[in-house]
């Protein structure tokens, strides 16, 4: 079927994406993964309304009702069921039941079938809450969706100085970097010899700084943090995030920032100054909640949320205006 | 007089199983067959060309074939399976459950029935026909011993690439990446879009995507939507969602690339549609999708997104490599003979409608 055709099928796999394009074929690799990851994330696995509508209509006719009308076949096998007479080969698929007792040939009753399928529609359904609840509890529904309008600033300067009090005061383990833009902290922490861990949620952000050898998932803090073990992490430091957050999407981050930290391991929030709320594009403004705070809101924060020794980051070069909070988990 | 009719759940115009019906039932009346198309729901929009599933007993020949367009789960499975006139399946697939699970709980039922209904199917069919090799193995799996390959005459007729605006060698603009069909899980559309992410931070920062096809799922959408929005590509990449066969026509002519991602594919109509088109095709070397370019495009063997958008990039870069695969594809388009698929598939019904040769 095939003959005579010109063998042009196979790509040319030597990759070259543009002229002056050296990237390692282990950067290419840990790139095409996290943009993967990026959107298996996205997946609902079911939401409430699909859960419910998929137990329900497995309690009904094989092919429906959900879709009423929609099946003359089906509706023709309601009628006739009700009817109590066998007229068609899809009544072949039904036990046949004359009364409300045993069927005579000793088949299930009514009864029995229909709490049969009641029972195997709660074990459906309560298989799923953990799931849909552990869903939303990592949601951070307010940017939801908006965070990648948001024009976060690398740290630049800022990124020697933190990752020096990073690698000073971590106890070991890895060190994640919440809104790590294009890697320049991570990059940092590397050169001290800590294990680095970025996230970002601007997609094409996020894979400048994989290309650029760094280890980042495109993903929000609030998911990777929830979803790392409790005391497995050496360090975490919250930068441009915490400028989008709404204080009441703060309070459960840090929360989680303390859980998955190591005992003494240090967090560093760097935020804007409350100044630069003002000057944001409009499209972020009108969709993002967060506020940059003061500096003594955030100490309060950080001791409601359990950390101790509260101070400005000692080598805080605040050339640019950030702010620079360290705080320690206790040990 | 016997008859051979097609039955099939619903009867849409513009779907690929829609238009391959109509054309099997002109075929079939052509050699002087009584042939009618019976349907489960009724469209508005072809109901002048279909009956009422239940009318069918009415009219029902014992020596009838019955012609049952199985893609999806139905109640006319177990009802013809049931019945006594000789059976014949066209198979055009069934996506695997576990690619729609993640998304739609619901879709994914769905498929699970249409699967136990293929099984129950199998003993009670004299002839199965798949549109693909990769088909017919399916139908092996699911206990179909008689079987057939014949590709679905469903093609869209699209605009020649004479027609067509100029393409490609000095674009004043990005290349323009075209994606058609259902948006719907087993295309893999993410890998599409991640490719083209790619694409444009590594020498075509202006290269965009057409998506054209409807929504299987809401989720599957939304989480396109976002990624699109995450990556940074919301410029870049258009969603026009179902489109009229005009629209889909003007599509394939103002693109570059046709790119296909699926991870599952029965046969995949637009790589064909794209090879008549004068459209070069650049795929995942996945399911159907190898078999139907038959080396008449350009294959990338692991879903990989730079993988992918080197070889768009190489193609659309060598003027000389992608005339040759337009070329070839004009070539297969006329090896797979789809003009004449539906006559063929005729031709294997008439044997079992025929009446048995008495014997002395």
């Amino acid at each position: 079927m095939s003959a005579g055709l010109p063998p042009t099928g196979a790509a040319d796999q030597s990759g070259e994406l543009g002229e002056d394009e050296n990237l390692s074929p282990a950067d290419r690799a840990r790139a095409a993964e996290a943009l993967h990851d990026a959107f298996t994330r996205l997946a609902p696995q079911g939401s409430d309304a699909w859960n419910f509508l998929a137990a329900f209509t497995h309690l009904g006719d094989r092919y429906g009702p959900y879709h009423p009308g929609a099946s003359a076949l089906s509706d023709a096998l309601s009628t006739r069921r009700s009817d109590g007479r066998r007229t068609g080969p899809l009544d072949r698929l039904r036990p046949r039941r004359d009364r409300a007792g045993r069927s005579p040939d000793g088949e299930k009753t009514d009864l029995e079938e229909a709490m049969g399928h009641v029972v195997e529609a709660f074990r459906f359904l309560s298989a799923r809450v953990e799931t849909l609840e552990s869903r939303l509890a990592a949601q951070d529904r307010p940017v939801d969706g908006a965070a990648w309008l948001v024009p976060a600033r690398d740290l630049g300067a800022l990124a020697g100085p933190v990752a020096a009090h990073m690698w000073a005061l971590t106890p070991g383990g890895v060190i994640v970097h919440a809104d790590c833009g294009e890697g320049d902290l991570l990059r940092a922490l590397h050169e001290c010899g800590a294990e680095a861990h970025g996230v970002e949620p601007r997609g094409a952000v996020a894979l400048r700084a994989i290309e650029r050898g760094c280890a980042v998932t495109i993903a929000e803090a609030s998911e990777d943090v929830t979803s790392r073990p409790d005391g497995s992490v050496g360090g975490v430091v919250l930068s441009g995030v915490v400028d989008r957050l709404p204080l009441h999407a703060l309070v459960p981050l840090l929360a989680q920032s303390r859980r998955v930290l190591r005992r003494g391991a240090p967090l560093v929030v760097i935020s804007e100054p409350a100044a630069a709320a003002a000057a944001r594009d409009a499209a972020a403004r009108d969709l993002v909640d967060g506020v940059p705070l003061q500096e003594a809101t955030w100490a309060l924060l950080l001791e409601r949320a359990g950390f101790v020794e509260v101070a400005p980051l000692p080598d805080r070069t605040g050339q640019d205006g950030r702010s620079a909070l360290s705080a320690v988990a206790p040990s | 007089m016997s008859g051979i009719h097609h039955f099939v759940p619903v009867l849409h115009r513009g779907d690929a199983v829609g238009r391959h019906t109509l054309r099997l039932r002109e075929a079939t009346r052509a050699r002087g067959f009584r042939s009618e198309i019976f349907v489960d729901t009724v469209d508005d929009d072809t109901a002048g060309e279909t009956l009422p599933v239940l009318s069918y007993p009415e009219s029902a020949q014992p020596s009838d074939v019955v012609v049952y367009q199985f893609a999806t789960a139905s109640a006319m499975a177990p009802w013809l399976a049931g019945r006594s006139e000789t059976l014949v399946l066209n198979y055009h697939n069934v996506t695997p459950p576990e690619l729609m699970a993640p998304w739609d709980n619901h879709l994914a039922l769905g498929q699970l029935r249409a699967q136990g209904d293929l099984r129950l199917l199998g003993p009670r069919t004299a002839l199965a026909v798949a549109d693909s090799r990769y088909n017919e193995a399916h139908l092996a799996a699911s206990g179909f011993t008689t079987t057939a390959v014949i590709s679905p005459s469903a093609a869209l007729p699209v605009a020649s690439a004479t027609t067509a605006p100029p393409r490609a060698g000095s674009r004043p603009h990005g290349a323009r990446w075209l994606a058609i069909g259902r948006v719907s899980p087993n295309k893999g559309l993410e890998s599409t879009i991640a490719a083209l992410a790619v694409a444009r931070a590594h020498g075509d920062p202006a290269a965009t995507l057409l998506l054209v096809g409807k929504p299987a799922t809401d989720s599957y959408d939304a989480a396109l939507h976002r990624y699109v929005a995450e990556l940074g590509l919301a410029a870049a990449v258009q969603f026009a969602g179902h489109a009229s066969d005009a629209t889909v026509a003007t599509a394939y002519a103002g693109a570059d690339v046709l790119v296909v991602t699926s991870e599952h594919e029965g046969f995949c109509v637009p790589v064909v549609e794209a090879m008549g088109a004068g459209l070069p095709v650049v795929a995942f070397d996945q399911g159907a999708v190898p078999e139907v370019l038959g080396g008449a495009g350009v294959l990338v063997p692991d879903k990989d997104p730079y993988a992918l958008a080197a070889a768009i990039a190489a193609l659309l870069r060598d003027t000389p490599r992608r005339d040759a695969v337009i070329e070839a594809g004009r070539r297969r388009l006329a090896a797979l003979a789809l003009d004449s698929a539906a006559d063929r598939f005729v031709d294997l019904l008439v044997p079992l409608a025929a009446p048995a040769p008495a014997t002395p």
